[in-house]
């Protein structure tokens, strides 16, 4: 009997495994299985996680209280005490790195998610439907993108002034214009397609189409923009403070708490406050840079995986 | 979360909301300023986050034979502070807004600590940095006798640096303080300060005056700021002294030496060179290079900047009872640009001066103090009647007594009519002469590279000597700014001062640096708005 | 390709216009003016209203908001760009004095991102899935991850302050005659620029030139049995330049802003310094300047890169 060729074999044993009813069609989300099999956005995804749960339940992590000091205790380096040392009114810089985690976090991911919302809002309507709003709109988002990003950011901080909030709005402002113009793009070409000819033949309403049906098939390249624009408000948050021009400096987020690096004696002699901030900022940004890069990857159908 | 976002929250709300309401102000009440002054550590303060580069101060006026004997210091006692609050019925669900103008990380901490200290004694505050107007959001002034102020804070960190001791309590009089709406008795007592030379009388007043505040805290004083004047081992003053280097004194620099470099050029490297143009001296006299090297003055002073002898003037004397003044110039004086400097220059500088706005405090008393000034300002004559010139003579005479009149001479530096003359006096910094300034110092400017370096040259006809060295260098830099350090660190700055921590801690560990403290009036204090109610 | 640029100026025009209104009408909304900010906070006390209301009448501040708009535009229009309200200088010796300083650094961060990026780039591509891809992967991805000040600064630590084999910064020093006197001046700002920008580039032209890698012509061209390298490099390249010109197009304008930091960073006197001060000091009419200056630079790079497009990729046609 001639041996079997390798081909043969497989076919076995594809078919051992269909009569043994092991084989079974994939089930899940083929997006979301690309993407855990690429291995550098899966890590990115576990550094976001572990970063984001640990700003979240600081508490447990840590018993210090970052706004509480203790002058006699200041510039301490990194002991058993204060993992991370203590800064130069003996604030645990650990403690600081955790909670100033939430506000980062919150103004960086909570921005681009607003500004998403307000942009996919808009632009999936108005590319649907076209008329005022679409130039309306069209035309202002061409206003935001005229200019160069920090000369806008710096304007408007000077108009609106410092705080959180105001930090958060110029974000929105300023993000929401890439989102709608994107948008837009996709529902322009989806809603030539035909299976939105056939809805709109049974006469669904224009929200359901736009909202329900159109929506979801733009989700893709939606959501890598979300994750590049995170990162972009995360560093431009520190990219303020250092211009101090961010978040107030009461509010401990990882720019106010890096901006010490400034002073030279600081960077000298005192890595403790500012190295392991750099790092965890730098970290986070590149953790969702790759998760944005695993999600385009995912999305996009041209390369199989 | 939650915490962090709602304390956020309610500054952001707190911030846009200006809804005039009136609001009953506790802090009128001296029990609650004492309490404040009993709660904060200072002493603690200046060891840990000054780094014992300050010095806790008991009142706005500076250390030294002025200071009064025997005042309450307010030591560190927070039972005392819950005690008196208690008396004063403080309501502790109130939160005090406490504003402060400088972007400095110091600041940000100390008002950490403060927020944690007014904590310990159930007074809750929150902090924030005044944007825009700053002046105006300090300074508002209640219409006259309402009990209501203006301004929309409770307590306002910041400084009082005076020229003239006077300045410390001049502000204080009825109508005129945002903050402290006035009475008689300081009135009265700001009176006797300013209306006597005699050494002695006004010992006694401002001795009595710092009890008066002592008691009644209009400022919680905070700390002495020192000055600290730094200088590199490579150059020498050759004898000439150390002193208050914000303001004009003599400081010999002409006899100064500096090792040449590579190319045996003598060269002294300083900071504070302009960004965009040249501060023009008669707001502050003496804080940058240019204003310091360039300019001469009348009179000169030693280095606490008590006057003593003539710089441009060959001589002066001042009447017996105070109120006339009179110069005679040196001759052969010139400007930098070989223009003849006269008394015309000086009398024009005094009538321009008075059309300034925003110049000097002190010059401004003095030259308001000349007769027929008020006359000259409203435009009701065309010269100022006090003023009377006489080849090289100037006299002066005063229409009401300033007792730092010299001080002012030795601090007003003349300008040259000759290129200044046409000088629209609301837009006197605009003018194109303070892109390239042309002075009577010893030093003239020789090339401007603006943002980049200044590089000035000995002034060969200059009355007091040639300098010895061969070039003196600016760089752009303040105090507590980055630069210095990187400054110096290159050996790229040979003297100059700060009153920043930070700095003189690093060049203190900097090998070829060397610092030497000056004591300045320069008091931090607590401003306490002490309306009877508050427009918030 | 003419009329399609014509048209496109003529756009400019009206955006150029609406944009100077709103950020004229932004900067009026600002709490505080530019005499605000003249007047020192420790003197402003002493300063009656009177005066304060006679500087902002020789500023003329005390004019309503559309007469000033008015007067400025129509001096802008005819060339005058004003002068700057706390020193009086007129606006374009300040534009033209600080554009040399940030040109300098984003010519270095230009060319160098280019020539480095795109090789590590198509390198990275043409290896894809090895070791050194994988690793230039993470490299670039770091590249543009780190806040650039930190990034400044721990350069500026290692290679400023400890090893002291550069300047800490500045730009000019007395005696200063041709650029390389200047040249180890730039070297640290240049570079951290240069670099954060060679991790975009590299990135981008890696994913570009696998995207062209894998298009139909390529295997038509590997079909006909060309070499590899020509595959490579004449027609894979080609293509894949299109996204990285874009990229970079659009990188040029924002270097006036985007040096912003970095020129904080190494006291690098530019344009962006400039400009934080004036924003600081609401000297309006030269942030006024400064900002169309940048809106201008993004428009006309955002027509030229259309050009260009067009010019290198065949399949691109302007209507």
């Amino acid at each position: 009997m001639m041996s079997k060729s390798a081909l043969d074999k497989k076919f076995d044993r594809i078919r051992s495994l269909e009569e043994a009813g092991k084989l079974k069609p994939l089930t899940g989300s083929r997006a979301l299985r690309k993407m855990l099999n690429n291995r550098l956005a899966l890590i990115g995804l576990i550094v976001f996680l572990v970063i984001l749960l640990a700003s979240i339940f600081a508490p447990l992590l840590t018993a210090h209280n970052p706004m509480k000091i203790n002058l006699r205790d200041m510039l301490q380096a990194p002991s058993f005490e204060h993992i991370l040392g203590t800064d130069k009114t003996g604030r645990d810089v650990f403690a600081r790195i955790l909670y100033g985690g939430r506000i980062s976090i919150l103004v960086g991911l909570g921005s681009a998610l607003i500004g998403a919302f307000i942009g996919v809002g808009i632009g999936c309507f108005a590319g649907y439907k076209g008329g005022w709003i679409d130039v309306a709109a069209l035309r202002l988002s061409e206003i935001f993108m005229a200019f160069p990003q920090i000369i806008l950011v710096l304007l408007l901080v000077s108009i609106v002034g410092q705080s959180l909030i105001n930090l958060m709005l110029i974000f929105v402002l300023t993000g929401w214009g890439a989102m709608y113009r994107l948008t837009r793009a996709r529902v322009l070409s989806l809603r030539e397609e035909e299976y939105v000819q056939a809805l709109q033949s049974f006469g669904l309403s224009t929200w359901l189409i736009c909202y329900k049906h159109i929506l979801p098939n733009a989700l893709g390249p939606i959501a890598v923009n979300i994750t590049l624009t995170t990162a972009m408000f995360i560093l431009a948050e520190a990219g303020l403070s250092f211009l101090g021009l961010g978040v107030p400096p009461s509010i401990p987020t990882w720019g106010n708490i890096l901006i010490v690096a400034q002073d030279l004696r600081v960077l000298q002699n005192n890595w403790w406050l500012w190295l392991p901030v750099g790092m965890v900022i730098s970290l986070f940004v590149m953790a969702v840079n790759f998760i944005g890069d695993g999600l385009r990857d995912s999305a996009d159908p041209t390369l199989q995986g | 979360m939650n915490k962090f976002i709602g304390v956020a929250l309610a500054a952001a709300v707190q911030m846009t909301s200006s809804l005039a309401y009136a609001d009953v102000n506790q802090l009128s009440d001296v029990r609650v300023r004492q309490a404040i002054a009993y709660a904060i550590d200072m002493d603690t303060i200046v060891e840990t986050l000054f780094e014992g580069k300050a010095i806790a101060a008991d009142s706005m006026i500076p250390n030294g034979a002025w200071k009064a004997p025997g005042l309450n210091k307010y030591t560190y006692n927070p039972d005392k502070a819950r005690e008196l609050l208690k008396a004063a019925n403080w309501d502790s669900s109130q939160t005090l807004d406490v504003v402060f103008y400088y972007g400095d990380q110091l600041t940000a901490d100390l008002m950490v600590a403060m927020q944690a200290y007014l904590g310990d004694v159930g007074v809750k505050m929150t902090y924030r940095k005044l944007e825009g107007d700053v002046g105006g959001q300090l300074n508002a002034k209640p219409d006259a006798g309402s009990d209501t102020s203006a301004i929309k804070w409770d307590i306002a960190y910041g400084a009082k640096a005076a020229l003239a001791l006077q300045e410390y309590y001049n502000g204080y009089q009825m109508g005129t303080s945002s903050y402290t709406p006035g009475n008689k008795e300081l009135d009265g007592l700001i009176e006797r300060i300013n209306g006597t030379v005699d050494v002695a009388k006004q010992k006694t007043a401002f001795a009595d005056f710092e009890k008066y505040e002592n008691e009644n805290l209009s400022d919680i004083p905070l700390y002495y700021q020192q000055l600290f004047v730094y200088e590199s081992k490579r150059m020498s003053r050759n004898g000439g002294q150390y002193g208050n280097d914000q303001f004009n004194y003599d400081w010999n620099i002409v006899n100064w030496t500096v090792e040449p470099d590579a190319k045996g050029k003598k060269v002294l490297y300083t900071n504070t060179a302009p960004s965009q143009f040249f501060e023009h001296p008669w707001l502050n006299p003496g804080v940058f290079i240019a204003s310091k090297a360039g300019f001469d003055h009348l009179l000169t002073a030693d280095g606490s900047l008590v006057p003593t002898g003539g710089q441009l003037a060959k001589s002066f004397s001042v009447s017996d009872d105070g109120m006339s003044l009179t110069f005679e110039l040196k001759d052969g004086l010139k400007w930098h640009d070989g223009e003849a400097l006269t008394a015309a220059d000086v009398a024009w500088s005094i009538e321009t001066a008075l059309k300034v706005p925003a110049i000097n405090a002190v010059f401004a008393k003095t030259f308001d103090s000349i007769e027929g000034a008020t006359a000259f300002k409203d435009g009701s004559a065309s010269s100022v009647s006090g003023i009377k010139i006489d080849g090289n003579n100037i006299s002066l005479s005063f229409a009401k007594l300033d007792p730092n009149m010299l001080l002012t001479f030795s601090q007003f530096p003349p300008l040259p009519k000759h290129l200044l003359g046409d000088v629209n006096p609301l837009e006197f910094q605009q003018h194109s002469f303070w892109q390239k300034p042309i002075g009577s110092g010893p030093f003239k400017i020789e090339e401007v590279q603006m943002n980049d370096f200044v590089r000035y040259t000995p002034f060969a006809d200059y009355h007091g000597g040639v300098a010895k060295v061969d070039e003196l260098v600016s760089f752009p830099s303040g105090q507590g700014d980055a630069n210095v350090l990187k400054n110096a660190a290159a050996g790229r700055l040979d003297f100059g001062f700060t009153k920043s921590v930070g700095d003189v801690k690093a060049l203190e560990a900097m090998e070829n640096m060397k610092v030497v403290a000056a004591d300045i009036p320069y008091t931090r204090s607590l401003r306490i708005n002490k309306f009877a109610n508050n427009a918030k | 390709m003419l009329t399609f640029i014509i048209r496109r100026l003529l756009i400019v025009v009206p955006m150029l216009f609406v944009i100077s209104f709103l950020v004229y009408l932004g900067l009026e909304l600002t709490p505080g003016d530019a005499v605000s900010h003249m007047i020192d906070p420790e003197v402003a006390s002493r300063i009656s209203a009177e005066q304060l209301s006679e500087m902002r009448e020789a500023l003329g501040l005390n004019k309503s908001f559309l007469e000033r708009y008015y007067i400025w535009i129509v001096n802008v229009l005819q060339g005058d760009f004003g002068h700057s309200l706390a020193g009086g200088v007129p606006i374009s010796d300040i534009v033209f004095d600080r554009l040399p300083a940030t040109l300098e650094l984003s010519f270095i961060a230009i060319v160098f991102s280019t020539i480095f990026g795109c090789l590590l780039g198509v390198f990275s591509a043409l290896k894809k899935g090895s070791l050194t891809d994988n690793s230039l992967s993470v490299v670039g991805m770091l590249g543009i991850s780190i806040p650039e000040f930190f990034f400044g600064l721990v350069a500026l630590l290692i290679f400023a302050l400890n090893l002291q084999w550069l300047p800490i910064g500045g730009r000019l020093l007395p005696g200063y005659e041709t650029i390389w006197d200047r040249l180890p001046h730039m070297v640290l700002p240049g570079f951290v620029l240069a670099l954060m920008m060679t991790a975009g580039v590299m990135r981008y032209s890696r994913s570009a030139m696998l995207d062209s890698l894998s298009r139909d012509f390529i295997k038509t061209a590997r079909a006909k049995g060309l070499p590899e390298w020509r595959i490579n490099f004449i027609h894979g390249f080609r293509v894949a330049l299109t996204p990285v010109i874009v990229l970079i197009g659009f990188r040029l304008p924002t270097l006036i802003g985007g040096s912003v930091i970095i020129e904080q960073v190494f006291q690098w006197p530019g344009i962006g310094n400039e400009f934080i001060a004036a924003v600081r000091g609401q000297d309006y009419p030269l942030v006024m300047m400064i900002a169309l200056f940048s809106v201008f630079a993004v428009l006309m790079a955002s027509l030229i890169i259309d050009v260009l497009t067009a010019l290198v990729d065949p399949r691109v046609r302007l209507d």
